[in-house]
This record gives structure tokens, C-alpha cells and sequence, in this order.
């Protein structure tokens, strides 16, 4: 071959190759005078469909009496399960044996004893609480064991306290749910100013983790001469156990949280209230709040001034913390990738809950229901990784107490966005008269923080601690607020928040605003490209089967 | 006489209090024993074939002979024979919850399948139960969220048992195994590259002798065909 020949057939690979890429078909083109049509949501799909209420236990919302502890009615969809209430109250060894089998609790998990003082309640309490795991890793099989969902498909990795329970942890012996009282958050603890407390750490868990008492008038040492601090160098190891002792003088609305690996621990959902009600005569308080939310036996003192009690527990999750335990099993890599390879300073949170739900769920457990000129008691937390604001919409309400100390009445405060720190409370004072200032009227007023990520779950809104301070009338029969059903079967779905679905993908405006469809491919273009690229390897062959003849003569 | 009675009411009213014996649940502070069955036949058995003791050891130090595990119990697999009496000591050497489920055994005897023993911290609780004459394995576990899933698993044999379930420590395999790093030294890469080298070496061999190793091969054919014939 030529050295004129050679440099010919070059100069047409360069041409040929240069309009190969001039006209390749691309992954995106630029639509000319048609965009593409629209593609509507797949309403056959009924998979992923959730019945907004399950509604398993109507028989729970009434009010009624067991074991003679009078439990508040809770009209919302998902009540607490009275017979956990009684138990709390009374202590599962005062507690008769029937109303103990409808719980889940162990029989050791709460005793009450000892009226020391006299005063009609008793005043020696030892709570045991558990360390559990919830949508953890199974080595047997690609499914995650003991899920909760916060919202609809939503499964993160999460570990609270729980009263110490009993029998299955698993909803049924068929399924992979964990039992309801096996749930975010970790409970609400109560316990009356003065009283022998014992709280007793049982580590069911496969990691270490300690209860440090935040707030709470506690020694450093117990009476052996422990820690009684809960800190990290005292950790409790798996399968060992320690008690904490305290006596509170002081009463107020307070935390409790593990303190080893402190940020990822409680990022991981190992942090609840704990309440120190004032000793009254006669007051047996509901020792466990599972679930937190409506307080069915409120103590003495709350129910002197107010007519309902609400705990509300603000909690965030970082999802990429909260895949470490679903991604291996190993204990040994679970701790090296938490505490070492994950890095909490280049990390986001992503989900953000409300008494352990995340919205829609929030509306089956986590309404504030009132009727008009009601004064309800609210103890907020806020123990997410950033400060909140929290806003009622319609109502503004009075500051009664920072941090568990009462403000004096006449610095108290009446606002209508409340910022909470991380680890701070707020205690308010919400009256639902409709007077222009602390209320507007009846509605279905929806509460909020006011940080524009709480309101998404994974960056997609509605989610987040978003729920709704709901008037009686506006709910139907099983606590759901009415005129709500298309928005309804718009969320109440997996594939939504799976983020599948287009957000206005159904009714009036579906065709302008729900999920633009393919362009349609140009053949005329691909023929051309395809030519091009045939001729390019041809060229090519023909060079190397010359050169090699060149070779051989 | 009204005096007795009284006190037999009171012991009566006592013995409700402490242990319930509650639709097959007997239950008291240290645990609870559910689905136990010293006496009733499974339909299938004649007579009790034999009469064996189990100690089972449950705690976080029985995990210690597993790598990448928490929890175990001493033991991972019993093997019996059909229409076994099992006496079954269980032992939690922690000062935690551990449980002792059985799963898959018949519902008419053992409601829902389950012989359930669990023990709400250190101690040792007995019970009984009669195994089917159905030649199968049966799930032991501890059924606490990731009690399992850390090891605290093993499996019950009648008659050798059907096959084997998966991720019993020491055992069987996960279904879905964790991922490690392979530990690369200098020498096993060394290892590698000359492997890599001596099968181009091979190669080239065989190329550059490739007349003589025909003659060779069509030899050697020739050879056999004629010792065949």
C-alpha cells in the first residue's frame, strides 16, 4: 500500500468518525415541535395500596375502666391499647393476671410497691427496658425482621427502649411485623416526684448502650457505687444488665438517651421523655406512654388545670445511618461501618417523625383531638439531630415551662412558632377557645415544624412530622379526618412514597401536570448513524489485511 | 371447717396470682412455659419411643465459638427418634430475656405449632413435649428481635430430619452472606502474576511446537486405535 493510499483512507476515517458522533443518538433529545405525551399515573397497580385506617381495635377508643384505672377515651384511629395503660398504672404485679395476658409486657417489667409516704400511691418503681431493633438484617434472607413502617413502604433501621415484654416480638407467627409494642418512639417514661425509682437496663440488644438520665435529679453513683450516669465508659454490654437509681426532687418534663456512640446511638432512635410528675396524694401515673401521644391517665396535677395531656416526640433519621444495620449482620461490621466508616459530620436527615410516624401515619396515632374551649396540656421534645419550629396553624399557645422548669406566669410566653433546640422541651398551655387569639374556630388545623425539610420524607412533601390538630366533628368514626378521601388515596400508597407516582397525577390538571411520557425515537437518524459506523470498521479491516499482505510480499 | 376453707380460698386466690395456667401459658415472674405436653400422643404414635433429656444453654458466651454472631445457645442440633419424649432443661446464662421456641409441630397438640419456653432473665425453667413420627427438622430459636438473626438458632431432628435450615452457626450457610475484604498480601500477588506468566508461557509452547505435538498426538492415536482393533 501507498503512503498516499494510507494517508486517503485516514482522512476518511476522521471524516466518517467525526459525523458518527456529530449525529449519535443520545439518552435525551430535544423535542421539536411535539413533546411527548403525558403518562398517567397506574391506577390498576393495587399493591402498594394502604387502607388509611386498619382500624384492628375499635373497642379500644372508649372510655373506660380497668382494674379500676380509669382510662381517657382516644377517639384517633390507632388508640393505645387500654390494657397496656392499666398495666402501667398499676404495675404488673398489682395488675390482675387477665389484664396482664392482654398486654405484651414480661411479668417483671414494671413493679410498684412501698406507699412510703402514705399518700395513697405507691413510691417504689422498678422499670425494666429493653434494647430492640426494628427493620433489622436477617442472614436468611433479602428481607428486613421486626418492621415498622413510619410511612407507607418506609423501613429504616431503628433501635429503641422498650418495657421489658414477653412472647412473640413478631406481630404473628407468619409475619415479619413487629408487635405494637415494639414501635418508635422509645416510650414515655413518668414517675412521681420522691419515689424510689430502679430503672434497669436489660441489653437485649447485640451492641453496647447505657441510660443516661438528662434532666432527671439523679446521684452519679447508685447505691453500690456505680455509674449512675449512663456514661460511655460504663457501657452495658450484650446480654448483661445495670440499674440506675434515682429520687427525684425536682418535677418536670425531661430525657433519657443512651450515651455510647453517643450521636449514632441516638440518631438511631435511643432517646425518649421522661416526665417527673409532682407527688400528689392518690396519684398513680401512667408509667409508660407507648408510642407517646394521648395521655390516658393523666396525674393529679394536669388534671386539676387541664382536660387532656399530649407527649410529643420530635425525632429525625439519617437513612444512610439507619441502612448500616440492614446491610450487614455481622455485629463486628455493623460497629467498624457506624462508628468508623460512616461519618455523621458529612450526613443529612432525611426522615423526620412524630411519635415514631412520619405523615400519613401520624394521622392514625398522632392527632391532637379537642372539642372547643378545651385546656390541653402539650410536652414537646425535640430530640432530632436539628432545631425545630414548631407552628399549630390556627391557634397560638403559652409557654408554661423550658426545659422542665416552670416559668413564672408572668414571663409566659403566648407564640405561634415554638424553636425547640436539640434536646430541649417546652411544655404549652393550648386552649381551643375561639376568641381571635388563641384560637380561630373549629378545623382541621395541621401542626408542624416549620423547618422547611420536617414537612418531606426523604425530600418529598407532604411527609415528615406534619399532623393535624383535629376538632371532634371533623372526624369520621374512626378518628380520620373527613373530607380528606382523594388526598387520601393519593398518599395512603407505597409507590408515592417510593417516589414513583407523580405528584398531581390524578384529577383536573392530570394531563398538564402528571409525568411527561418518551420521545419518539428518530430511525432516520439511528439508519445514518448505523451506516457510518459500518463503514468506519470496514475501512479499518481493509488497512490491516493490506498492511499484513504488504508484510508478506 | 370455715376457717380451713378460708385458707384453702386464700392459697386458692395466691396460686392464681403468682403462676396462671392461661389457654396452654403457665406463667410466672421468672418466665413462662407455653404448649407444654408430658402425656398427650401425637395421632400418629403408638407409644413413646424414648425418653431423652436436653439441657440447653442459652447466653451471649455460647456465641463466642462463632465468628460474626452475639447470641447462641450451647448446642445447635438434636437429633431423635419418632415419638420422642423430649425433657427439655433450659438455661439462661444471661441476665436478659431469652427465649426457647420450637416451630412446625403439630396445631392440635401445640396451638399455632409452637412449644414456647422463655425466661425473663438468669435461671432454668423444665417442660416436656412429644415429637410427631414425621421423619423432619424443626426450628429452635430465640425469637427476640435479631436474637436469631445473631445465632440464636439451631434445629431439631425426628428420625435424621428433612434436610438442614439455613445460617445455623457453625453449620449451614446464610441465604444472603455478608461481604469481607480478601486479605492481599505480597505474596499472593506474586503468586497471581506468576500463574498469569507461566500460562502464557503454555501458550506459546504449544504454538511454536505445533507440527511436533500433531505428530506426537496422530502417534498416539494410531497406537490406540490399533490396541483397540
Amino acid at each position: 500500500m501507498t503512503f498516499k493510499r494510507t494517508i486517503l483512507l485516514l482522512i476518511i476515517i476522521f471524516t466518517l468518525t467525526s459525523f458518527a458522533i456529530f449525529i449519535a443518538p443520545r439518552m435525551q433529545e430535544q423535542a421539536e415541535i411535539t413533546p411527548p405525551q403525558t403518562v398517567y399515573n397506574d391506577s390498576k397497580d393495587n399493591n402498594n395500596i394502604i387502607i388509611p385506617c386498619p382500624n384492628e381495635h375499635p373497642e379500644w377508643r372508649a372510655a373506660q375502666i380497668i382494674d379500676d384505672v380509669n382510662i381517657d377515651a382516644a377517639p384517633s384511629c390507632e388508640p393505645d391499647n387500654p390494657y397496656d395503660i392499666a398495666t402501667s398504672v398499676k404495675g404488673t404485679n398489682n395488675v390482675s393476671m387477665a389484664t396482664l395476658m392482654q398486654t405484651n409486657l414480661a411479668q417483671d417489667a414494671l413493679t410498684m410497691t412501698d406507699d412510703l409516704d402514705h399518700d395513697g400511691d405507691p413510691d417504689v418503681v422498678h422499670i425494666k427496658l429493653e434494647v430492640i431493633e426494628l427493620n433489622g438484617s436477617t442472614p436468611d434472607g433479602d428481607f428486613l425482621i421486626n418492621t415498622f413502617d413510619i410511612a407507607p413502604g418506609i423501613q429504616p433501621g431503628l433501635w429503641v427502649y422498650a418495657p421489658k415484654s414477653r412472647g412473640m416480638a413478631l406481630k404473628n407467627f407468619n409475619s415479619v411485623v413487629a408487635n405494637p409494642m415494639l414501635r418508635a418512639p422509645s416510650p414515655v417514661i413518668r414517675v412521681e416526684q420522691d419515689d424510689k425509682v430502679y430503672i434497669t437496663l436489660e441489653n437485649t440488644h447485640y451492641l453496647p448502650h447505657t441510660i443516661h438520665l438528662h434532666g432527671v435529679d439523679h446521684p452519679w453513683l447508685n447505691s453500690k457505687g456505680e455509674d449512675n450516669d449512663g456514661m460511655e465508659e460504663h457501657a452495658v454490654f450484650p446480654g448483661k444488665s445495670h440499674t440506675y437509681e434515682i429520687k427525684p426532687r425536682h418535677a418536670g418534663t425531661m430525657l433519657y438517651h443512651c450515651h455510647v456512640q453517643t450521636a449514632q446511638h441516638f440518631m438511631m432512635g435511643l432517646a425518649g421523655m421522661f416526665i417527673v410528675e409532682e407527688n400528689r396524694p392518690n396519684n398513680w401515673l401512667q408509667t409508660f406512654n407507648i408510642g407517646a401521644g394521648q395521655v390516658r391517665h393523666p396525674s393529679a396535677t394536669v388534671k386539676k388545670t387541664f382536660s387532656q395531656e399530649y407527649d410529643l416526640h420530635y425525632q429525625s433519621v439519617d437513612k444512610k445511618l439507619a441502612k448500616i444495620i440492614q446491610d450487614a449482620n455481622d455485629p463486628r461490621l455493623v460497629a467498624e461501618h457506624m462508628s468508623r466508616d460512616y461519618n455523621m459530620t458529612e450526613s443529612f436527615e432525611n426522615y423526620f417523625l412524630l411519635n415514631g410516624h412520619s405523615f400519613p401515619y401520624t394521622l392514625r396515632d398522632a392527632m391532637i383531638i379537642a372539642s372547643e374551649n378545651e385546656d390541653i396540656k402539650l410536652h414537646i421534645a425535640n430530640l432530632q439531630r436539628s432545631a425545630v419550629a414548631i407552628h399549630i396553624h390556627g391557634h397560638k399557645a403559652t409557654i408554661t415551662a423550658l426545659d422542665g422548669v416552670d416559668h413564672p406566669p408572668a414571663i409566659q410566653i403566648t407564640r405561634d412558632v415554638f424553636d425547640i433546640s436539640p434536646a430541649q422541651r417546652i411544655d404549652l398551655h393550648l386552649l381551643t377557645q375561639n376568641n381571635g387569639l388563641n384560637s380561630y374556630g373549629p378545623g382541621l388545623w395541621m401542626f408542624h415544624d416549620h423547618t422547611p425539610t420536617g414537612t418531606t420524607t426523604d425530600g418529598l412533601e407532604p411527609g415528615g412530622n406534619m399532623a393535624i390538630l383535629a376538632y371532634k366533628e371533623l372526624l369520621d368514626e374512626q378518628g380520620m379526618p373527613k373530607m380528606h378521601d382523594e388526598f387520601f388515596d393519593q398518599l395512603f400508597n407505597k409507590n408515592y412514597y417510593a417516589k414513583n407516582m407523580a405528584i398531581w397525577g390524578e384529577g383536573e390538571f392530570a394531563p398538564l401536570l402528571a409525568d411527561a411520557g418518551l420521545l419518539a425515537p428518530n430511525y432516520l437518524q439511528i439508519i445514518l448513524f448505523g451506516l457510518t459506523i459500518g463503514l468506519i470498521i470496514g475501512v479499518l479491516l481493509l488497512i490491516i489485511l493490506a498492511y499484513k499482505r504488504n508484510q508478506k510480499q | 371447717m370455715k376457717a380451713l376453707l378460708l385458707v384453702l380460698c386464700l392459697l386458692g386466690v395466691n396460686h392464681f396470682a403468682s403462676a396462671m395456667n392461661h389457654s396452654g401459658m403457665i406463667m410466672d415472674e421468672k418466665g413462662m412455659i407455653m404448649n407444654a405436653n408430658s402425656d398427650k400422643l401425637p395421632n400418629d404414635c403408638k407409644k413413646i419411643s424414648e425418653n431423652i433429656d436436653i439441657t440447653i444453654h442459652a447466653g451471649h458466651k455460647h456465641a463466642l465459638k462463632f465468628n460474626g454472631k452475639m447470641f447462641a445457645f450451647d448446642n445447635q442440633e438434636w437429633d431423635v427418634k419418632p415419638c420422642a419424649k423430649i425433657n427439655i432443661t433450659f438455661i439462661n446464662d444471661d441476665q436478659i430475656r431469652h427465649q426457647l421456641m420450637i416451630h412446625g409441630l403439630p396445631g392440635y397438640l401445640y396451638p399455632e405449632g409452637m412449644f414456647h419456653l422463655e425466661l425473663n432473665g438468669e435461671g432454668q425453667l423444665q417442660a416436656s413435649l412429644i415429637m410427631p413420627s414425621q421423619k423432619k427438622t424443626y426450628l429452635v430459636h430465640c425469637e427476640l428481635p435479631q436474637h436469631m438473626e445473631k445465632g440464636m438458632k439451631a434445629q431439631l431432628k425426628v428420625d435424621g430430619g428433612d434436610g438442614d435450615l439455613p445460617s445455623i452457626p457453625g453449620l449451614t450457610a446464610p441465604v444472603r452472606a455478608d461481604f469481607y475484604f480478601v486479605d492481599w498480601t505480597q505474596l499472593s500477588l506474586s503468586v497471581l502474576v506468576f500463574s498469569a506468566l507461566l500460562g502464557c508461557t503454555i501458550s506459546f509452547f504449544i504454538i511454536l511446537n505445533r507440527t511436533r505435538i500433531k505428530d506426537l498426538f496422530t502417534k498416539y492415536l494410531i497406537r490406540s486405535t490399533q490396541k483397540g482393533g
